[in-house]
């Protein structure tokens, strides 16, 4: 008995000493979070108003909007949105965005739209909620990638 | 030590008793309401409980409690900011409180606001944009037996400035019996006949009648994506034997004056017939009359027709045509 526990002391020793090694490779691995990036031209899949799925009721199919890689946007004359036609972008942190801010090219004020960017079934997804008229309505659009990018 | 035990016991027990028979005996009248049958926009107005309390209680003694009363009006009134409350009786006259959202009705487990909404609901109303707000006496009162008694709950409120048609509800209760759902002794309620608010701002809100014609969501602008929706089953109109239902719109700004008109049947102006004569139609405003930056749209006016456009029904199935004005307050 006595011999187990002379044993295990060196034993756990060497425990210690293992998993200190294994703390220290895990802080030398970088944790800098890549960048954002929402480029890309987007497809409304499904809109919901006031939590109520309206994508079976709506032609989505020209639902789209257009993120584009020097800083502007576009949104698809069909598609009722925050803002209308054309203007500039940036997320309010590159790195842990939680808006996006748009400037109308019209130079109104810009308006800032919360979003996600999850990964469903594989795929990026672009989450935005907004009030388009009254304060009231809140409205959900979710949207992937019209060329299958993630 | 033991023996004291046992007379608590027996205390416990003959005071449950007594509680199961008075509660069994005891009692408040069934409630009557005076309620005018309309008032202008934002006229305080005077709404009159009438009510009573029968105590039978059993072997004499003492009741005492809190009188409890409540109304349900629309939440676009605001009456939690005026609405006041206050009784006569031959116990003597007081206001009431209203009761704090923090203390909680403990069958519910809700607030007694909640708790009232709950319990009685909306009656009538085919609309649920309502509260019930409940007020309770500063005072206590005891009753001894046979003090049959009437009283008369007064609440007065700003009735909004909305047009609009609705029942409104009255509760009067007894602080110490709570909302038990099995009571039907000590919670009296009632809804009102029709309450009409004229000279208001807005087209007419109708809560009572069901509805030909309805737009969802009650209060949207015009770059919202609204949904129209034609009941046929309210009444018999001339399309009742139609397979189709389409949307003949108009557009009008702020002044009156027209803006667009849509009126061919095409597939973005038929109706989705959701089954039990019922249809509807979504649409995006700005979108659907295409308008420009800077163009406003105010208000919509429409019908719903046939395929020919040349059957068509209005506003409480007549020539009118239905109103929908775009407005967030």
């Amino acid at each position: 008995m006595k011999t187990h526990k002379i044993l295990s002391w060196p034993l756990m020793l060497g425990l210690c000493w293992a998993i200190n090694s294994c703390k220290d490779e895990l802080g030398n691995i970088p944790t800098k979070e890549i960048e954002k990036d929402i480029t890309g031209n987007w497809k409304v899949t499904q809109l919901t108003r006031n939590g109520e799925n309206l994508s079976k009721r709506l032609k989505l199919d020209n639902f789209k909007i257009d993120f584009k890689a020097d800083g502007t946007y576009s949104i698809a004359d069909d598609l009722p949105f925050v803002v209308s036609g054309s203007g500039k972008y940036r997320l309010d942190d590159p790195q842990y965005p939680f808006s996006v801010v748009l400037s109308p090219a019209a130079g109104k004020d810009e308006v800032v739209l919360k979003f996600q960017f999850p990964v469903v079934n594989g795929k990026r997804q672009l989450s935005l909620v907004m009030s388009l008229g009254c304060s009231s309505n809140t409205y959900q659009y979710d949207c992937e990638r019209l060329n299958g990018g993630i | 030590m033991k023996k004291y035990t046992h007379y608590s016991t027996y205390i416990y027990w003959a005071m449950g008793l007594f509680l199961a028979i008075f509660l069994a005996q005891c009692g408040l009248k069934a409630i009557s309401v005076v309620v005018p049958k309309s008032a202008k926009a934002n006229q305080r107005v005077t709404f009159t409980m009438q009510c009573g309390a029968e105590p039978r209680i059993q072997g004499g003694g003492n009741y005492s409690t809190q009188l409890v009363a409540g109304i349900m009006v629309p939440k676009g009134w605001n009456a939690r900011k005026n609405l006041t409350m206050s009784f006569s009786s031959p116990k003597g006259n007081g206001t009431m409180r209203i009761i704090p959202d923090s203390e909680l009705e403990p069958v519910s487990g809700l607030s007694w606001h909640q708790a009232a909404k709950k319990m009685f609901g909306i009656g009538p109303n085919l609309v649920d944009d309502m509260e019930w707000i409940v007020f309770r006496s500063t005072q206590a009162y005891s009753f001894v037996n046979n003090e049959d008694i009437d009283f008369t709950v007064k609440a007065e409120c700003n009735v909004g400035a909305e047009n609009m048609l609705v029942s409104l509800g009255f509760y009067i209760g007894s602080s110490i019996e709570n909302l038990r759902p099995e009571d039907t002794d000590y919670k009296k309620f009632t809804f009102s006949d029709a309450f009409e608010v004229t000279d208001g701002e807005g087209d007419l809100i109708d809560f009572i009648n069901p509805q030909l014609g309805t737009v969802q969501p009650v209060k949207s602008l015009d770059n919202d994506i609204i949904t129209l929706a034609f009941d046929g089953g309210v009444t018999n109109t001339v399309l009742d034997h139609e397979p189709a239902i389409y949307l003949h719109v108009k557009a009008m700004d702020e002044s009156g004056k027209l803006i667009a008109e849509i009126k061919k049947q095409t597939e973005d102006t038929k109706l989705r017939d959701i089954g039990g004569k019922k249809y509807l139609i979504d649409i995006w405003p700005r979108g659907f009359f295409k308008v420009g930056k800077d163009v406003h749209i105010a208000r919509l006016e429409y019908f719903y027709t046939d395929i020919t456009g040349t059957k068509s029904v209005g506003y409480g199935n007549t020539d009118e045509p239905f109103k929908y004005t775009f407005r967030c307050e």
